[in-house]
């Protein structure tokens, strides 16, 4: 079942009703393991303390304030963006032909891949003849 | 084989570091460890990750961060402030992260709206005794 999330410019309150709906639907019918595997998915987070010090490093912003706004929104960036060479390693791994351990050579490949599509962040890429 | 980005990363930032880390490796403490296991579990790997592809997501991680909070910040400074916006500017053309970033945001906001309407029953409650 695939979502063209492309295609789905703002979410409204009905919209979301309807989401939700769907999500439980789904999820009523997951197997043991798909659901530890769901809840630890959504459970999960980047400690705001760790974080808020990367954060604090890297911009020399002193005293960032706990709710800050930035740092809920760079968790959850980052968050999102563990899911993609992750999730791009086990594509991978399938076309493979091989099951287990994701191991680093296939986060390699697919933050290589990533790279291509441009979903990484690259800073001061001479673009040369492209 | 293309470079490893632990070595990209390395490069990338001795540009900004005053001290070109040429020999001696990268050494950055593992932060995120523990919080990235159950994440890369959550996202398909399994129950208990090997710690060579864990350092590696970390890595892959903190660079991307680096990197994003690096550009939020040059835009940033060219109104003053590194704000909000600076970062969702930077994710507008991936949508996934945008729609996910709003609803973090509208969440807060809901939360925070919620601690002042239960603050000021408090205050209701206090002053009538």
């Amino acid at each position: 079942m695939e979502v063209d999330l492309t295609q789905i410019p703002t979410v409204e309150a009905s919209d979301r009703e309807k989401k939700v709906a769907k999500m439980h639907a789904v999820i009523s019918q997951f197997t043991e393991d798909q659901m530890s595997r769901y809840e630890c998915f959504r459970r999960s987070t980047l400690h705001k303390s760790n974080m808020k010090k990367l954060l604090e490093s890297i911009t020399g912003i002193k005293n960032m304030n706990n709710d800050d706004p930035r740092l809920s929104v760079i968790s959850g960036i980052a968050k999102m963006f563990v899911g993609e060479p992750v999730e791009t390693a086990r594509l991978i791994m399938v076309k493979r032909n091989e099951a287990g351990h994701i191991r680093p050579c296939h986060i390699r490949e697919s933050y290589r891949r990533l790279k291509l599509q441009g979903k990484v962040i690259q800073r001061t890429v001479p673009r040369l003849f492209r | 084989m293309s470079s490893t980005p632990g070595a990209t990363a390395a490069a990338s930032s001795s540009k900004s570091k005053a001290t070109g880390s040429s020999q001696a490796p990268e050494k950055r403490k593992p932060l995120f460890q523990k919080e990235l296991q159950h994440m890369m579990y959550g996202f398909g790997d399994e129950q208990n990750p090997l710690p060579e592809t864990v350092a590696l997501v970390e890595d892959i991680v903190v660079e991307y961060v680096t990197d994003l909070t690096h550009k939020a910040q040059e835009i940033g400074t060219k109104r003053g402030r590194l704000l909000v916006d600076d970062f969702l500017y930077l994710i507008r053309k991936d949508l996934p992260k945008l729609n996910r970033c709003r609803e973090l945001l509208a969440m807060q906001e809901e939360l925070k709206q919620a601690r002042k309407a239960f603050d000021v029953d408090e205050e209701k409650i206090t002053s009538l005794d």
